[in-house]
């Protein structure tokens, strides 16, 4: 086993919810190392200490092990991305090196493999979730609004999340992966037919159910994950709830222990 | 900074963390003054996080005269069609219906502007009690708390609106940032007791203004705006602490063709978005190429001044 060097947790600082999240982060990691300091021991039995930083460039991408995707508008980030040289990369980060990635709202987007309800001529993704996002699924500001949210994932018997949904996407449809495939649009040459993953299915982490709603018609689903890819249509960094914060980092921490993402050297 | 932000802390807090909260997802971009649909797509097109749908852009409102008031609805739903990224429009100062009637039109954000012509002498729309989030300008910290008092969930500084000259959104911002350390030292020094003596000096809400104190920054987002025309302008106001830019007449004013806009919009975009990085500023200023030519703030005369309106 090699030396543990601190794993870096990156949040895209093109545009958005950027401060946010680093302050979630820091107190879900903080959370971490007082209650559960047994699961943060590395291979050598040490601590692995987080360091989490703002990528604006393909430089600091490259020295960055784990990536959340925060919200903001998705058009400007494709857009901004485009022009700083950063999509290729982040594909790459995605598709290709399979680190550990979450996008909230607009970084939900950014993940998905196909978007609907975008601006005239359609606007350019990394990709990474063989999914198909619907943008502003309820409508403008005035349909934003907060839901308690029912997520398994967070364990059995954990009081429902709060979850912020603002101008929120949904996933509309999970792809099959041929079709993931041949409706691959948006990706370079490099990556291009490249979906995330050809074993591993979406799962399904998270249903937005409309009150009074009981059918399948009325559920939305807004948390998925594909192998190293994790997105919500809604903002945890949002409230100071640090569950979700807590449960990624932790599944970041996993990868680490079951040598699925090695670690870069920082300095 | 805005990292402080975080804090939906119950139910009660639900509907304005839902307002904030956009103007959160807006932070680091620029927010652009269109009049038409085919500007709001020039405008998404270079990246723009918003538009604000108004008739005539302010350096207009200022050369044309007379009352400016709330945008035709049939302009404003032209411009929500051609766009997916969020629509502001503006109300005149007190003009509740003129809130109403945005509201209805389903826009993203209300600016009660002192842009347009103030439609009540006394008081400011009471912007709690709507669903839509409301944006307001400031010249000062106790300007600021009270309309967040009232319920903005954003504010921007008022700068002085279609002239080009950066000078006033400088010094509104910079007294901001001022009186921000003194709430600081004042919570620190003096406690609650000096945080009431000067809330009433600033004039505001003492509970907002301990919190200001403890964030040390607005509890909410805080926008340049008011005589932003290039990229270098946008990057001063990113330098002094602003977490966006409102872009007014600096884009479309004396544009040469709808590609020079363009260039002007991706410029601005750019500068933000890089204000701290030389070469994107220098690669930015000859992208914007002309600027509007702009009127001086100083040869202005009081009465011509639209940051005075609203208190």
């Amino acid at each position: 086993m090699r030396d543990m060097a601190p794993v870096t947790v990156g949040v895209l600082a093109l545009q958005g919810g950027v401060g946010e999240h680093i302050a979630l982060l820091k107190k879900a990691a903080t959370h971490i190392a007082s209650s559960h300091g047994t699961t943060t021991s590395s291979p050598k039995g040490g601590i692995i200490e987080f360091n989490f930083v703002e990528v604006r460039t393909a430089e600091q991408l490259a020295r960055t092990d784990a990536l959340i995707i925060p919200g903001g508008e998705s058009t400007t980030m494709a857009i901004v991305a485009r022009r700083l040289g950063l999509l290729d990369p982040l594909r790459h980060f995605v598709k290709v090196d399979h680190k550990p990635v979450w996008g909230t709202c607009a970084g939900l987007v950014m993940l998905a493999e196909e978007a609907s309800a975008t601006k005239q001529g359609g606007q350019e993704l990394v990709g990474g979730l063989d999914v198909r996002v619907l943008r502003n699924r309820y409508g403008t500001q005035i349909q934003s609004f907060v839901a308690e949210l029912d997520l398994p994932f967070l364990g059995d018997g954990e009081k429902p999340f709060r979850g912020v949904f603002i101008r929120a996407p949904v996933v509309e449809e999970i792809m099959s992966r041929s079709a993931a495939g041949e409706s691959d649009h948006v990706a370079e040459p490099a990556a291009n037919g490249n979906s995330n993953n050809t074993t591993e299915p979406v799962q399904v982490l998270g249903v937005f159910r409309k009150p009074g709603a009981t059918g399948e018609p009325d559920e939305d689903v807004v948390a998925v994950r594909q192998r190293n890819v994790f997105g919500t249509s809604f903002h945890p960094e949002l409230t100071d709830d640090i569950r979700i914060h807590t449960w990624w980092l932790g599944q970041v921490l996993a990868a680490v222990r079951h040598g699925d993402l090695v670690v870069s050297k920082t300095e | 900074m805005a990292a402080n932000l975080n804090g939906a802390n119950g139910r009660g807090d639900d509907a304005f963390t839902v307002k904030a909260g956009l103007a959160q997802m807006l932070k680091g971009g620029v927010i652009m003054d269109v009049t038409t649909a085919a500007e709001a797509r020039i405008a998404e097109e270079a990246g723009a996080v918003a538009v604000m749908a108004l008739e005539r852009i302010p350096s207009d409102i200022r050369k044309m005269g007379g009352v400016a008031r709330m945008s035709n609805p049939e302009m404003i739903k032209e411009i929500q069609a051609a766009v997916t990224i969020p629509v502001m429009a503006k109300a005149r100062i007190g003009h509740i219906v003129e809130c109403q009637i945005l509201e209805a039109l389903g826009v993203d954000y209300v600016d009660e502007s002192e842009v347009l012509t103030p439609a009540d002498d006394q008081f400011h729309v009471q912007k709690s009690g709507f669903t839509i989030p409301f944006v307001c300008g400031c010249r000062n910290l106790g300007e600021a708390l009270r309309r967040i008092a009232e319920g903005a969930a954003m504010i921007r500084t008022k700068g002085e609106a279609g002239t080009g000259d950066i000078v006033e959104a400088v010094k509104h911002i910079r007294t901001v940032n001022a009186e921000i350390a003194r709430a600081k030292s004042a919570l620190d020094q003096g406690g609650d007791l000096a945080i009431s003596a000067l809330a009433r000096e600033l004039g505001c809400d003492a509970g907002l203004l301990r919190r200001t104190a403890e964030l040390g920054r607005l509890p909410v987002v805080n926008f340049a705006a008011g005589g932003v025309a290039t990229p270098a302008d946008a990057a001063l106001m990113m330098h002094l602490g602003c977490d966006g830019v409102f872009v007014g007449s600096g884009i479309f004013k004396d544009a040469e063709t709808p590609e020079h806009a363009a260039k002007r919009a991706r410029a601005i975009v750019k500068a933000t978005h890089n204000w701290n990085q030389p070469t994107a500023l220098i690669e930015a200023a000859i992208e914007h190429g002309v600027a509007m030519k702009g009127i001086s703030n100083a040869g202005l005369k009081p009465e011509e001044k639209m940051a005075g309106r609203g208190w």
